[in-house]
């Protein structure tokens, strides 16, 4: 950082400004034609390049991410997002910290999920469930019901359905349970380093295992066995997630999931004076490619009458 | 400490507030009696200025978190494919696209739904007879253990409710969309102005896919066994107003719809100007206005109270918000709950036999609250079409009903020779709306799999652009007709309850053999057009074997029949519950109406307005027993 020049630092300081920030990020005028002197002109682009900054370390930290987790996540998604030349990745769109928040919030809680027991988990040989007890409750309603009953059938529910997390984990805990099981697996004899030590091939790799249900025995820390396919769903879906969400998330920051994709975000023709319809995108014969707003924007732009 | 609190007695009960129970509570305040109308919803009052102007855009919330739909840690379901497995249940919400979340609040599961309302033809109300009639033996032949019946009342006897249905939530399309639609040629009679209905507002603009789509039904060929002689292509039916609108009779006020494409289809939003039909923006406002009705809102009910004496649902009893009991006394009960919800809460109450499932068909007996579950799609994520089209548009993230896109009706029904064929029924195709949902849904489509990992810099890479295609995707999944059969059904959970301790509702189904027979088929069909279209690479995607699924895209239908028996159906024709077992001349005071009831196999994905008619019916009907009750004359 100490070696580049006022401007270009400016132009960093910017860009890695959260998606919070986006707009003001982009529309201050740093060079006002009124300033007199080049001296006022630096003050003044000083001055908000600091604000910018204080609040750029207000928005980075972790809620919930471990020092280990964080040290391991970040690869992780740079390895299913990368930055390359196609575009930014992960990296640059913050993912790790839209997953930090989604964990430390509802999300990890699995506050919206319905998590009453028993608890069977489906895998590939059939669930012959010994005796699961029936309900008091059924039972009430049907007293010559059998107080428990057994079942046959093999039961593979469609990996990210709503059925196949059948885990007696809120998601934080299954996080912390599939992190540590990642990094156990990339110590192991197969990969012999730490994640963050394994190539980029062989990072990738690693990931591709847990999708083809490799390695058999996916521990974490204390020997708890998850399905190496049910968080290498996660791993996936988060990362998409944090890379395409609306930045209020944290993530996707200064929108550049959105520019990548070519999505207008809350832009519907008009957020900067396009002069557009919603109507005229849906029927237009050609591509049309907005800067993007976000959802903070176009609040801000309808609380201001615009 | 909780208390139980009496409530007034009313002449009528609505249970739910969406859809079926709006119509029903409006009409039936409104007549000249001045009949005192409730009905009581487990969700809240939504109001689309004020809750959805400017916190919808948000595909997280909404696709993920589903804020504005029903709570899983309340109320969740148990699924399974067949009677003999433990049936798992609904854990979480997932993206892309899943279809377990129930509606929540006044107004129910019309947030989120696309909006598209094409009516069901004569061949749906009538298709066990015609196919025993036209195919003889072929039902057996294709689904032996089918379960199919035929409606109580043909196309003509809800026609009437149609029109008038049209008229409340306010329709737009047309039924003369053809550029080439001759007189001689097949032209929908059912929906001509031979029977004087007409929608009420114009069709939605169309996409330019849309408009290629158009082009190509008309110059491609018809399949062979086709009674057309060339497709029939015209604008979406949707329940999305396309101008200002005053709905009929009512008078209420409806803004027209503004292509935000932040609407139904694969995210699932809800509407922030009310121009998407939804009973809080068109009927419940009617029913306020008279000063007979009141609504009950965050109140979860959770028995009826069945009098065996006098064959009659005497009270509803609900939950408050503080844990109180009330009790809600009343002369008519009319269920208007979405889905499973409906069975459910007549299986928890005793209204009704329970369908029991003895291994093979049903035998006399055995109940019907529950029999014939069916789906009112086909596997999405099964038979499909795609190909590669050069067309520089934006994409438009909305579904096919909020605007832009053209359907055919020609592959529905018995619309084409099925002598030859190993499947009845077929499909509305339609193509309008493409690169749909927001860039989760978009980027996540299929959902993340062990073949679609979403992992690395070539999965990235596909992704560069995307709303902005110059060349793009473009894919039909025929929507294959589904038949109830005798093996799928709803019943209750033997070991999961819900918040309260109440048994959840278990969904026994999986994809029939003529779902898949006729999606292989159509998806023939489809491909023909989107070559003609110009697509390059078309391909047809190979069915997958039978696995446990959850029927990902899934509208379940069916369940609790009404029809002409009462040994095999649950509701009479003005969808009153029929009295099993007990004199005849009386009539129960139970009248319910929605995608559950209905006697499924119908082929347009709409069971929402499949059931408008019935729930029309079903206000008849009670107005007619709150003068004279007893047993309704079929």
């Amino acid at each position: 950082m100490s070696k580049t020049t006022r401007r270009e630092f400016l132009k960093i300081g910017l860009a890695a400004a959260g998606g919070a920030l986006a707009a003001s990020g982009v529309e201050i005028p740093l060079f006002s034609a009124k300033d007199s002197s080049m001296q006022t002109q630096l003050n003044s682009a000083n001055t908000q390049l600091i604000n910018l900054q204080n609040q750029l370390k207000t928005v980075t930290g972790f809620l919930t991410l471990n020092v280990k987790e964080q040290a391991l996540l970040e690869p992780i998604v740079e390895t299913i997002i990368p930055s390359d030349s196609s575009g930014p990745g992960a990296k640059e769109a913050g993912v790790i910290y839209f997953i930090d928040r989604q964990l430390a919030g509802d999300y990890g809680q699995s506050a919206n999920m319905f998590m009453d027991g028993p608890f069977a988990i489906p895998s590939s040989s059939p669930i012959v469930a010994p005796g699961i007890p029936t309900s008091k409750a059924y039972l009430a309603l049907y007293p010559s019901a059998p107080t428990s009953m057994t079942y046959s059938g093999t039961v593979v529910p469609r990996v990210g359905s709503g059925i196949n997390y059948q885990y007696p984990l809120n998601l934080r805990a299954f996080w912390k349970s599939g992190l540590e099981a990642v990094q156990n697996y990339a110590k192991s004899s197969t990969y012999g380093a730490t994640f963050q030590k394994l190539s980029a091939d062989k990072q990738l790799a690693l990931l591709l295992d847990l999708w083809a249900g490799k390695p058999a025995s996916f521990a974490d820390d204390f020997g708890n066995i998850i399905r190496p396919v049910d968080f290498a769903y996660e791993l996936s879906f988060m990362t998409w997630a944090g890379f395409t969400m609306d930045p209020l998330y944290g993530g996707n920051q200064n929108m550049v999931g959105w520019q990548y994709m070519g999505f207008n975000g809350v832009n519907l023709g008009n957020a900067y004076g396009e002069g557009l319809s919603q109507k005229d995108l849906m029927i237009a014969t050609t591509p049309t490619r907005l800067k993007p707003a976000s959802l903070a924007q176009y609040q801000q732009a309808a609380n201001g009458g615009a | 400490m909780s208390s139980v609190i009496m409530e007034p007695h009313k002449d009528l009960v609505c249970l739910g507030a969406g859809f079926m129970s709006g119509l029903v509570a409006a009409e039936v305040a409104r007549d000249s009696h001045n009949y005192q109308v409730v009905a009581i919803t487990k969700g809240p009052w939504w109001d689309y200025v004020s809750d959805f102007s400017t916190t919808k855009y948000d595909e997280w919330g909404v696709g993920l978190g589903r804020k504005y739909d029903s709570p899983l840690p309340v109320q969740s379901t148990t699924i399974r494919n067949s009677p003999t497995q433990f049936a798992l249940p609904v854990r979480r919400y997932t993206m892309p696209i899943q279809y377990h979340a129930l509606g929540h609040g006044v107004g129910g599961a019309a947030q989120h739904y696309g909006g598209t309302m094409g009516r069901q033809g004569p061949w749906g109300y009538q298709q066990k007879t015609l196919t025993d009639t036209n195919y003889p033996g072929k039902l057996t032949n294709i689904q032996s253990n089918n379960d199919l019946q035929d409606w109580p009342l043909d196309y003509a006897g809800y026609e009437p409710y149609y029109h008038k249905w049209e008229l409340v939530y306010g329709l737009c399309g047309t039924n003369n969309g053809s550029p080439n639609d001759t007189s001689s040629d097949l032209n929908y009679p059912w929906m001509d102005s031979s029977y004087g209905s007409k929608y009420p507002m114009p069709p939605h603009p169309l996409t330019q896919v849309a408009q290629q789509f158009q082009s190509a039904c008309l110059a491609t060929p018809p399949p062979q066994g086709a009674k057309f002689t060339s497709y029939h292509p015209f604008p979406h039916v949707s329940s999305l107003a396309s101008q200002p609108y005053t709905n009929v009779p009512y008078g209420v006020p409806v803004n027209p719809c503004v292509y935000d494409g932040y609407c139904g289809g694969n995210c699932n939003y809800a509407c922030e100007t009310g121009a998407k039909a939804n009973a809080a923006y068109r009927t419940i406002p009617a029913a306020m206005a008279t000063g007979n009705f009141k609504l009950v809102t965050n109140a979860y009910i959770f028995r009826l109270v069945w009098d065996a004496t006098s064959h009659t649902v005497t009270e509803a009893h609900y939950y408050d918000a503080q844990g109180n009991v009330h009790i809600q006394p009343g002369t008519v009960f009319f269920n208007g709950m979405w889905g499973y919800n409906m069975i459910r809460i007549m299986l928890l109450s005793g209204v009704g036999v329970p369908y029991v499932f003895n291994s093979g068909p049903p035998q006399s007996g055995s109940g019907s609250v529950g029999r014939g579950l069916t789906n009112g799609y086909a596997p999405y994520t099964g038979t499909s079409v795609t190909g590669t089209l050069n067309l520089g548009a934006n994409s438009y993230s909305a579904g096919n009903a909020s605007g832009g896109s053209v359907d055919i009706y020609d592959l529905m029904d018995d619309n084409f020779d099925h002598t030859n064929l190993n499947f009845i029924g077929g499909a509305q195709i339609g193509l309008g709306g493409y690169a749909g949902g927001g860039p989760g849904n978009i980027t996540l489509a299929g959902g993340v799999s062990p073949s679609n990992t979403g992992v690395g810099g070539t999965f990235k890479a596909k992704q560069k652009d995307r709303y902005l295609p110059t060349t793009t995707g473009v894919g039909a999944t025929p929507f294959a007709p589904d038949i109830p059969t005798y093996d799928h059904y709803v019943d209750l959970d033997p070991h999961y309850t819900d918040i309260y301790g109440d048994p959840l509702s278990r969904l026994t189904y999986d994809w029939t053999d003529n779902m898949y027979n006729g999606a292989t088929y159509l998806a023939t069909v489809v491909a023909a057009i989107l070559t003609k279209m110009g697509a390059s690479n078309v391909k047809v995607a190979t069915t997958p074997p039978k696995v446990h699924n959850d029927w990902w895209g899934h509208h379940l239908r069916g369940g609790c029949r009404i029809g002409k028996d009462p040994a095999s159906s649950v509701f009479n024709s003005w969808n009153q519950h029929w009295l099993v077992g007990s004199p005849s001349t009386i009539g129960t005071n139970y009248f319910a109406a929605g995608e559950i009831t209905n006697t499924a196999g119908d082929t347009v994905p709409s069971g929402t307005h499949v059931a408008g008619p019935q729930s029309w019916r079903a206000a008849e009907g009670i107005k007619q027993y709150l003068m004279s009750p007893g047993l309704l004359t079929p």
